[in-house]
């Protein structure tokens, strides 16, 4: 029976969705900056418009003071046309550089997705099975969507945006500085006011807003499982309660969102009012000076337009900083998938080998999944190159375990396997893992056709191989009287095929492969007798000269073995040929025996050889 | 603050999978529209109120300028100025406030309701569907349509009123020159539609790739095991890449468009806005028209301006928003199961007579999977289904709870039509343990009462455990029945699934029960305890069993052997045991290891 065990479920996706204050750590900015490097003409380019761009639209309104100044006011026609010319100029310049600015930005966005979503999906291929285990799917589907989409906006309309304000409000400054220092004192002492109430309205709009996101991300979860566990949903009439649970997220969502809404919709007009006082200011005080000559209608002008505009660059500055605060939790999150290291690597130094022919050994083998409980205790044996070996015992024995850590899924936490007198570790995993062959427990096929299937086993399979590995599973049958034949698809993990349907199709796609040791993980469980019996003979063919195991617990699987395992708790409690281990009377003979116990308690024994039917030979 | 939200029951779904998008979108909104109204009209006011600020502003320079006023009296122009302002600032937070409560709340019961409509998608549309490819939808292409609500659709408003309002103004100070101001908004207008077809394309385009990589992305971590197992990883990183690059090129030729469109627009709208001013500069230096007037006139050309460029704008994002509208819609096109409906409404349990009578069934059309099956059982019989891979078991248990419907033939349910059962009281009459086991991430005891709508004593649920044979085992985890499960259970061995599965079935104490080889990755000890807990279990209700075991069925009372989708042989044991036929033929194959068994267990004995 299997130890206590404490499983670890998904309890480390939630920790950074929700740190209100999340430091902007150098460390994260040093790697944004270089995910950049790689395109700093395209940064070059899109900073340089954008500083340029934000430059003269601050400039144009010195340039309307100029033409109302003097031009209109002094009636001066060719001074006025020549401005405007300069204007129209000036304008197009701006334009190409909007253009600069439009098309480098939005394709350095583009790249950066691009290599955001190759680097995780790389990764992630380099990541170990227990990695999968404890994480939920829709939490790794959201970094590699949702997540690089925020750092890539971050890195470029968040950086664009903040070099468009910060230069504009110091052109404005510097302007208005320029044109009368006395106004511009006004503004200037009203700017850290808005600048602080803005940050302080940001702040806690991001707060809702991450909250909002989170909900999000539970709402994302809740539909993904729904959606794939859809059949056992209808069967269980559960859609009420499940759409009852769904609507408290989802009403979290709307609270949260609408909150940050309604702030938002708050924060605007108040920046607005205080830039109203400041503008009352400006022109009373503005109005006196125009009236005393002390400053021209154009400046006043001026004034009035600079401090009406700054309210976007102040906002623009204070959303992206809020924003960015998102964006920085997003790289974090990012940044840590991309660092996560893979439990099983290859050794620094592999001993590269084709062939895995050869003795499988293992020595005092304990494993424990995440928690210290072990599943396999001090597991020792040695199986011959060739030998067929059959693994059975109670569920939850540790049968599936034996397989993970024979593909090297997980690696043996005490003791050694060798296989081929090496010590496995020693191989790539490459090497391993292409060599073995394996049926999983759970037949998992990828959408697509059931040729696409098969020959997943060997990519450069042609038809014909194909069609021999399907006649050896016992497979080609069925498939020929699809009307598609092998074009069929099969839906998404298979679920247009029958049980049985797709685990002779993994034992194809595991033919296909060839290996050198070949596992099967009650891989016909599902399979009729007459099936089975037909494709035993085949199989036992190809097993021959292979070292195989075979995980069953229908005695015609493993009857044939040259070693049976009863593994139980993690032990093996007994090994044997079936005639030795009969005779033994013990695990094993309980197993297989306990059945017809039963029945002659119940009633007569149906198989006993003096039956109605003649005793088959 | 009204945060209730309208019964998503509320939308009438013909009304948004119609071909004309705007009402759809504006029929989304229903309940809201009151709100979604305040909130264009408040944005109007807002546009009015700083209309008004630059016409005041000309005036107020006018004055400062002609009749000098001074001290006091500026001041308080200067206020009013400021209340103008202020008068702005409010209206815009009204708006921005409806509007946000429009969005959300609109968008919340869009979510709802496309919660419930997958869910009640029948079964044959799930299992042509792509996870991936629905998560993206239900999330993204949503969350387009929230920010239509949230901001375009009420620019739409703002650039109405604004434009309105501009107009007027100006058209009072100048008629001549309005007119003037808006000859590029028929050029805009024509660029925009030119563009709107081709970026919506190019989004549309953008957008299923996005699709597409989801589903890539989702397929390869469902099937992470079998990447592993045949060392694929080079093979999805180069698929992966294929598909991103796609993408990549997508994105890039979008971009390139936006950065065209941009810039093009801003162009005519720049070339307006100085000829426009030019021309009033002229009209000042020739006296038709005060400083004042200009600067009012210059103010307010902006806010003309303005709206014509963001036209462009709105309509390409409205473009972006009947992508993503018409993304969701074909989902919610796909027509619900039928839960209620029903002209046989039995006030209370079935007893379980079940008579199939010719029944023939297809998944697609012309591949015939159940032909022209019939049967009879009395209530409380045991069914065994015996049949070689593909010979149609499950798909003939499918449709007792109407998981399907016959193709042809029909289904008798004590004596009535099964179709004139609803599905709803079907399914609460019907348990079904699944072939392949499915687990939620919760803990085991969720997992256990996932079936039952009631509060559920710890005793029963310990004795369904028991019943399945799996309570010693949940017992010996740290956390035992709180024991929580990776998704699909992964964290459990196969066996253990299969019986967690089971005591959640046998939990709701179903009238019909379906067992569909749900003890196959158990072994024959547990088998034997689990079969004769479920002995009395059987007793008075009707249960089906599909086996590969005749161990397992032999004692049922009516045993159909299946083959290609007809049933072959039937009767009970002992009858087919003297028929040859597959059955016998099955017998032989198990009955010669079985007794070969025996002998070595009598020879045991004897020694
Ligand atoms: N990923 C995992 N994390 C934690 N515990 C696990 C994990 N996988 C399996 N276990 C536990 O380890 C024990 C052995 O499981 P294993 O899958 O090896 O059993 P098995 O012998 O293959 O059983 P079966 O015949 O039912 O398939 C079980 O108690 C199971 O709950
Ligand atoms: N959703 C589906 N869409 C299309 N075809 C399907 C679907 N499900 C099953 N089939 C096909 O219908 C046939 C019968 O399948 P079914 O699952 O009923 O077989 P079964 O008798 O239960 O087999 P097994 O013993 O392997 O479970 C198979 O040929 C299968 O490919
Ligand atoms: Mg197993
Ligand atoms: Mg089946």
């Amino acid at each position: 029976m299997p130890c206590k065990r404490k499983l670890i479920v998904s309890t480390y996706y939630d920790e950074n969705e929700l740190d209100d204050e999340v430091h902007l750590s150098k460390g994260v900015f040093g790697r944004l900056l270089k995910l950049l490097k790689k395109y700093w003409i395209l940064v070059f380019c899109g900073v340089a418009s954008i500083a340029f761009v934000s430059w003269l639209d601050a400039y144009f309104t010195m340039l309307n003071k100029q033409i109302i100044d003097d031009a209109i006011v002094t009636k001066n026609v060719s001074l006025m046309i020549r401005l405007f010319g300069n204007y129209s100029l000036i304008t197009l310049v701006q334009l190409a550089g909007f253009f600069v600015m439009m098309y480098s930005v939005g394709l350095l966005g583009e790249k950066l997705r691009y290599d955001l979503r190759r680097d995780l999906f790389n990764h992630l291929q380099k990541l170990s099975l227990s990695y999968f285990t404890k994480t939920p799917l829709g939490w790794i589907m959201s970094r590699v969507t949702s997540d690089t989409e925020k750092m890539a906006d971050l890195l470029t309309w968040g950086i664009t945006d903040s070099i468009w304000a910060l230069t504009n409000i110091g052109f404005a400054v510097y302007y208005m500085l320029r044109l009368n220092a006395q106004l511009a004192l006004i503004v200037v002492l009203s700017l850290p006011i808005m600048i602080f109430i803005s940050f302080k309205f940001r702040v806690k709009i991001y707060y809702h807003f991450r909250r909002s996101r989170k909900a999000n991300s539970k709402m994302t979860a809740s539909l993904n499982e729904n959606i794939t566990g859809v059949r056992i949903v209808k069967a269980l009439l559960r859609e009420d309660q499940n759409l009852k649970n769904f609507k408290v997220l989802s009403t979290d969502m709307f609270r949260e969102s609408y909150r940050a809404g309604l702030l938002s919709a708050i924060y605007l007009p108040t920046i607005q009012t205080i830039s109203a006082i400041s503008l009352v200011l400006i022109l009373w005080r503005g109005g006196n000076m125009v009236g005393n000559s002390l400053i021209s209608v154009g400046t006043l002008q001026a004034f009035i337009s600079y401090i009406m505009f700054i309210l976007w660059p102040i906002q623009d500055l204070a959303r992206v900083y809020a924003e960015m605060q998102n964006a920085v939790a997003s790289s974090e999150r990012v940044f840590s998938l991309l660092e996560t290291k893979p439990e099983i690597v290859d050794r620094s130094e592999i001993i590269p080998t084709n062939s895995l022919v050869g003795n499988v050994e293992f020595e005092n083998v304990s494993f424990h999944y995440e928690t210290d409980e072990p599943v396999i205790r001090n597991l020792s044996f040695k199986i011959p190159q060739g030998q067929k070996v059959a693994l059975v015992g109670t569920t939850g024995g540790g049968k599936t375990t034996i397989v993970n850590l024979l593909c090297r899924f997980y690696e043996p936490s005490e003791g050694t396997i060798r296989i081929a007198g090496q010590d496995y570790l020693n191989y790539s995993l490459e090497d391993i893992q292409s060599r073995i062959g394996v049926v999983l427990q759970i037949p998992h096929l990828f959408s697509g056709s059931i040729r696409d299937n098969l020959r997943y086993g060997r990519l450069d399979a042609n038809d014909e191989e194909i069609e021999e590995a399907a006649r050896l599973a016992g497979a080609h049958e069925f498939i020929s009287k699809f009307e598609n034949g092998y074009d069929s698809n099969v839906g998404e993990g298979g679920n247009q095929l029958s049980v049985g349907q797709k685990q002779l199709i993994s034992i194809a796609r595991a033919l296909l492969a060839n290996p050198n040791i070949f596992i099967m993980d009650e891989a016909t469980s599902s399979v009729d007798t007459l099936t089975e019996a037909l494709i035993q003979k085949g199989m036992h063919q190809l097993m021959s000269g292979r070292t195989s195991f075979i995980i069953a617990h229908r005695l015609s699987t493993i009857k044939s073995a040259d070693q049976i395992f009863v593994i139980e708790d993690g032990q093996i409690a007994e090994s044997g040929n079936h005639q030795e281990l009969i005779r033994k009377r013990g695990l094993y003979y309980n197993l297989y025996t306990k059945q017809f116990r039963h029945d002659l308690e119940s009633r007569l024994d149906p198989f006993s050889p003096t039956d109605a039917v003649e005793s088959p030979a | 603050m009204t945060t209730d939200i309208k019964n998503y029951k509320d939308i009438d779904i013909s009304k948004i999978t119609g071909d004309k998008k705007l009402p759809a979108l504006w029929h989304l909104m229903h309940g809201y529209h009151l709100n979604f109204i305040v909130a264009n009209l408040f944005t109007g006011l807002a546009a009015l109120a700083r209309t008004g600020m630059y016409l005041y502003l000309g005036d107020f320079i006018d004055r400062v300028i002609q009749s000098g006023i001074k001290g006091s009296n500026l001041f308080v122009s200067a206020l009013s100025f400021g209340a103008l302002i202020t008068l702005q600032a409010l209206s815009s937070f009204i708006s921005s406030w409806m509007a946000t409560l429009t969005a959300e709340s609109a968008t919340r019961r869009l979510r709802d309701y496309l919660f419930d409509h997958i869910q009640h998608l029948p079964f044959a549309y799930h299992s042509e569907a792509k996870t991936g490819d629905l998560l993206e939808r239900a999330t993204s292409d949503v969350d387009t349509i929230r920010r239509f609500f949230a901001d375009q659709s009420i620019n739409m408003g703002r650039i109405l009123m604004i434009f309105i309002v501009s107009f007027i103004a100006i058209a009072r100070i100048n008629l001549r020159l309005a007119l003037i101001s808006i000859i590029i908004m028929p050029i805009v207008l024509v660029i925009s539609m030119f563009f709107f077809k081709s970026l919506s394309r190019a989004y549309e385009a953008y957008q299923e790739q996005g699709a597409v990589l989801s589903t890539n992305l989702q397929e390869n971590l469902s099937g992470v095991r079998v990447v592993k197992a045949f060392a694929r990883q080079d093979y999805e990183i180069r698929k992966f890449d294929q598909e991103n690059l796609k993408k990549f090129k997508l994105g890039k030729k979008f971009v390139w468009m936006h950065s065209l469109f941009w810039p093009l627009t801003d162009i005519l709208c720049a070339a307006q806005g100085i000829g426009s001013n030019y021309i009033a500069a002229m009209m000042v230096i020739n006296d038709a028209m005060t400083l004042g007037q200009f600067i009012t006139f210059h103010g307010l050309l902006g806010w003309l301006i303005w709206p014509i460029r963001n036209l462009g704008r709105l309509i390409i994002d409205t473009s972006r928003t009947f992508v993503s509208l018409g993304r969701i819609t074909t989902i919610l096109k796909a027509r619900q199961e039928d839960m209620t409906s029903a002209s046989c409404e039995p006030s209370e349990s079935i007893r379980g007579d079940i008579k199939f009578e010719n029944v023939s069934f297809e998944y697609e059309k012309a591949q015939s999977v159940l032909e022209d099956v019939s049967f009879e059982c009395k209530a409380g019989d045991v069914v065994a289904l015996l049949g070689s891979t593909g010979s149609g078991k499950t798909s003939l248990v499918n449709l007792l709870p109407r998981f399907y419907d016959v193709t042809a033939g029909k289904i008798l349910l004590d004596g009535v039509n099964l179709n004139e059962y609803s599905r709803q009281f079907l399914r609460s009459q019907i348990g079904v343990v699944e072939q392949e086991p499915f687990l939620f991430s919760c803990s085991i005891r969720e997992n256990i009462t996932y079936g039952v709508h009631r509060e559920v004593s710890e005793e029963e649920i310990i004795a369904a455990a028991k019943e399945a044979a799996i309570h010693d085992v949940i017992l010996e985890f740290k956390n035992g029945y709180d024991t929580l499960v990776g998704e699909r259970g992964v964290t459990l061995s196969g066996g253990q699934k299969q019986r967690v599965a089971i005591a959640r079935t046998l939990l709701i104490n179903p009238r019909i029960l379906i067992m569909d080889d749900s003890t196959s990755s158990v072994d024959m000890e547990t088998e034997v305890q689990i079969r004769s807990a479920l002995e009395n279990l059987m007793a008075n209700r009707t249960t089906f069993i599909i086996a590969h075991r005749i161990q397992s069925i032999m004692n049922a009372d009516l045993i159909l052997v299946f083959d290609q989708g007809k049933i072959v042989q039937k009767g009970v044991h002992e009858e087919l045991l003297n028929q040859p036929g597959i059955y016998q033929d099955i017998y032989e194959i198990q009955a010669r290891i079985d007794s070969a068994l025996q002998e070595e267990i009598d020879r045991v004995n004897i020694l």
